[in-house]
């Protein structure tokens, strides 16, 4: 009896410091992740929270804008945030044209450009070429020269030469002078880029003979 | 319509620049309802890694113009010192009149009422001939420019043939 008497807080005992061990185990893991997290960006968690839910609410806001382009950001926001940033309460909204406009007072949070941009600067040092080539199209798209570049070649420099002369005169009128100056900057941009064709023509035509000759060396 | 200083010389600078048009330059007002506001284009310097480009740029001038100078900003990719990845153009000759509180720069060579916009366009077109690494505005071109040029001009030769759309 004695010993089923010590056996039995012995038991406890143990019961006891396995459970608080691995409660250790577990909950030291837990804790210490979890401080880790807001830790490693300064110590500052609320922060990292207010961040964490506004990356949350542009997830939202772009999920919903891909797929209802013509709301804008400012509507889809009010609603987001009227109805709890529910994103498919606010979809159905916006399908049952139920949307209301938001009042003038609302001021949207401004779309996150500027730690975006300042991400794309840093690392536009890497892909600086590829970023900048797709943030500006060609001169041929700006301008929209397309079907003018298309049109014969010889009949257009012909055109460019004689009409040159005359667009370098000032014209009283207004809409002329408008014109006038589209036009020379069309004829620029054309004449340019067909002096880099044939440029480019020249230099495949170049190698391609030294690649010919260079078979010998 | 009754224009203002800054507007009524405006004009007068895009009626000399549509008259005598320098070589390689095509400047004016996107609309005549704002003659504070211009696009230009501006060939590239033969010779040089820009040769055969054509780059467009934005003037936006002051209220105050000529008094203070405008701000020059290509639109499209211009990869050179001197030029902010923003396409912001930084030369003296866009620099507010005065002498430079850094001793970089002379007063005359910052703008001043005399200066205009042909002389600013043909100091930009100088200026892509010959960076000015003093005071970079793109580090990475600098950088690039001092140290590996002939990768920076295939750089910028690559980028003048995007632009034309080869």
């Amino acid at each position: 009896m004695a010993e089923e008497e010590i056996n039995l807080p012995s038991l406890v005992i143990v019961l006891l410091i396995t459970g608080l061990a691995v409660r250790y185990f577990f909950f030291s893991g837990n804790a210490s992740s979890a401080n880790r997290q807001p830790g490693g960006t300064g110590g500052a968690s609320p922060e990292e929270l207010q961040r964490r839910r506004e990356r949350e609410r542009e997830a939202a806001v772009e999920t919903i804008q891909q797929m209802f382009p013509q709301v804008d950001r400012r509507t889809i926001l009010w609603d987001l945030q009227r109805h709890g940033g529910n994103l498919q309460a606010t979809t159905e909204r916006i399908l049952a044209g139920r949307t209301e406009t938001p009042p003038i007072t609302f001021q949207p949070p401004p779309p996150p450009t500027s730690p975006e941009t300042t991400a794309t600067q840093q690392s536009a040092a890497a892909a600086n070429k590829y970023a900048e080539k797709k943030a500006h199209p060609d001169l041929i798209t700006r301008y929209n020269l397309k079907d003018k570049l298309a049109s014969a070649p010889s009949d257009d420099a012909g055109a460019a030469t004689a009409g040159a002369p005359k667009t370098g005169g000032w014209s009283s009128n207004r809409e002329e002078r408008q014109s006038l100056l589209q036009k020379r900057r069309d004829q620029m941009i054309i004449e340019a880029r067909r002096k880099m064709e044939a440029k480019i023509a020249a230099e495949k035509a170049a190698a391609a003979a030294s690649g010919a000759a260079g078979g010998n060396n | 319509m009754s224009l203002n200083v800054a507007q009524r010389r405006l004009l007068q600078e895009y009626r000399s620049l549509t008259n005598n048009p320098p070589e390689g330059i095509t400047a004016g007002p996107i609309s005549e309802d704002d003659l504070l506001h211009w696009e230009c284009l501006i060939q590239g310097p033969e010779g040089t890694p820009f040769e055969g480009g054509v780059f467009p740029a934005e003037l936006k001038f002051p209220n105050d113009y000529p008094h203070m100078p405008p701000s020059m900003k290509f639109l499209g990719d211009v990869f050179h010192p001197n030029v902010y990845p923003s396409g912001l153009v930084c030369i003296s000759i866009l620099h507010p009149p005065g002498d430079d509180p850094n001793h970089y720069e002379t007063a005359s060579e910052r703008w001043s009422p005399i200066q205009s916009v042909e002389k600013i366009l043909l100091s930009v077109m100088s200026m892509l001939a010959e960076p000015n690494d003093e005071s970079p505005a793109n580090v990475e071109a600098a950088k690039m420019w001092r140290e590996r040029r002939s990768e920076y001009e295939t750089r910028v030769k690559v980028s003048v043939r995007a632009s034309l759309g080869l």
